[in-house]
């Protein structure tokens, strides 16, 4: 068993909102380099188990994710924002999912 | 005839050693095959789950935005990020580890304390009750989200781990082994010859004198 934090990186409601959850650890970053380097900020924390972005974040540092996705710890997770999923998700998982198996998977 | 494994001695130990080495190469081959193929049902089937867990999540954020939404409309915005920030709800991962087909995947499960009363009853408003509880359903949806997914991720990795080890013994190890019994089988059968021949040779010519 081991306790670990709950990081979010999002727009100001999806933060404001998770921080009433109990979330520990946010950002609002303004620019896609923000965001990457927040991403890999939370990445390398080893307090922090699951990072939690929003789709509309993640798509300009789609790489970085997938990079970063190949360690087991933490977990990075896209959540869909105040608009709904873009789809960014989808994708992601997919290529995950096209790498290990070598065949395209519908989900 | 490159297959054959360098420094191979044509002998009968050699010949011996090299059939069981065979035999092992077989079995884990063939262990390793249904490994993979029972890896791929069981990712299969968290693939259907990752489905429905995120539907769910999809759901129950965007009730949490509606609720966020009125509860700004009603204390306005800057009063319900300040709530927020204040707010006393603490929220722990606990992680896991669980063995499936001897991939660990992890089990995340949340704890959240709430204090008895987290923020201002008196300053703030229903709406704002509202919100922070769909926001915390909404966590645990998410959370199960992580856990579905990260296994989905694993057992993908070690599908890629497994067939390249299939594939290794079946394109590689197999081949270069076989190979090698062949060689030696022949090199002995020759020699053999060469012997029967030899003492042939030698009795005739014994004979002759």
């Amino acid at each position: 068993m081991v306790g670990a934090k709950i990081a979010v990186i999002g727009d100001r409601d999806t933060v404001v909102g998770l921080k009433m959850a109990g979330v520990h650890e946010s950002a609002v970053p303004k620019s896609p380099e923000e965001t990457r380097r927040r991403l890999v900020d939370y990445f390398r924390d080893p307090g922090v188990g699951l990072i939690l972005i929003t789709e509309r974040l993640a798509e300009p540092v789609e790489d970085t994710i997938l990079e970063l996705s190949r360690a087991p710890v933490p977990v990075i997770l896209l959540i869909p924002d105040r608009d709904g999923s873009t789809g960014v998700h989808d994708h992601v998982v997919r290529e995950l999912i096209r790498r290990a198996v070598g065949i395209e998977v519908k989900i | 005839m490159s297959k054959i494994i360098p420094g191979t001695k044509a002998t009968r130990m050699e010949l011996l050693r090299f059939k069981s080495r065979m035999r092992l190469a077989e079995r884990g081959h063939d262990l390793l095959k249904e490994k993979c193929d029972s890896l791929t049902m069981e990712f299969f089937n968290a693939i259907a789950e990752i489905r429905s867990v995120r539907a769910a999540v999809e759901s129950l954020l965007s009730e949490a935005f509606t609720a966020l939404t009125q509860a700004k409309m009603v204390m306005g915005p800057a009063r319900v990020f300040e709530f927020a920030e204040a707010s006393g709800t603490d929220a722990e991962l606990m992680i896991s580890p669980r063995s499936l087909m001897g991939v660990r995947v992890p089990v995340i499960s949340l704890e959240q304390h709430t204090p008895e009363v987290p923020y201002s009853m008196i300053d703030s408003t229903a709406q704002f009750d509202e919100m922070a509880a769909t926001f915390k359903k909404a966590l645990t949806a998410i959370i199960r989200l992580a856990e579905v997914e990260s296994t989905v991720k694993r057992l993908a990795l070690e599908i890629e781990r497994t067939k390249r080890r299939v594939s290794a013994l079946e394109n590689t190890v197999l081949p270069r082994l076989e190979a090698t019994v062949h060689f030696v089988k022949l090199a002995l059968e020759e020699r053999e010859r060469e012997d029967f021949f030899r003492i042939r040779m030698i009795r005739e010519r014994l004979e002759g004198y």
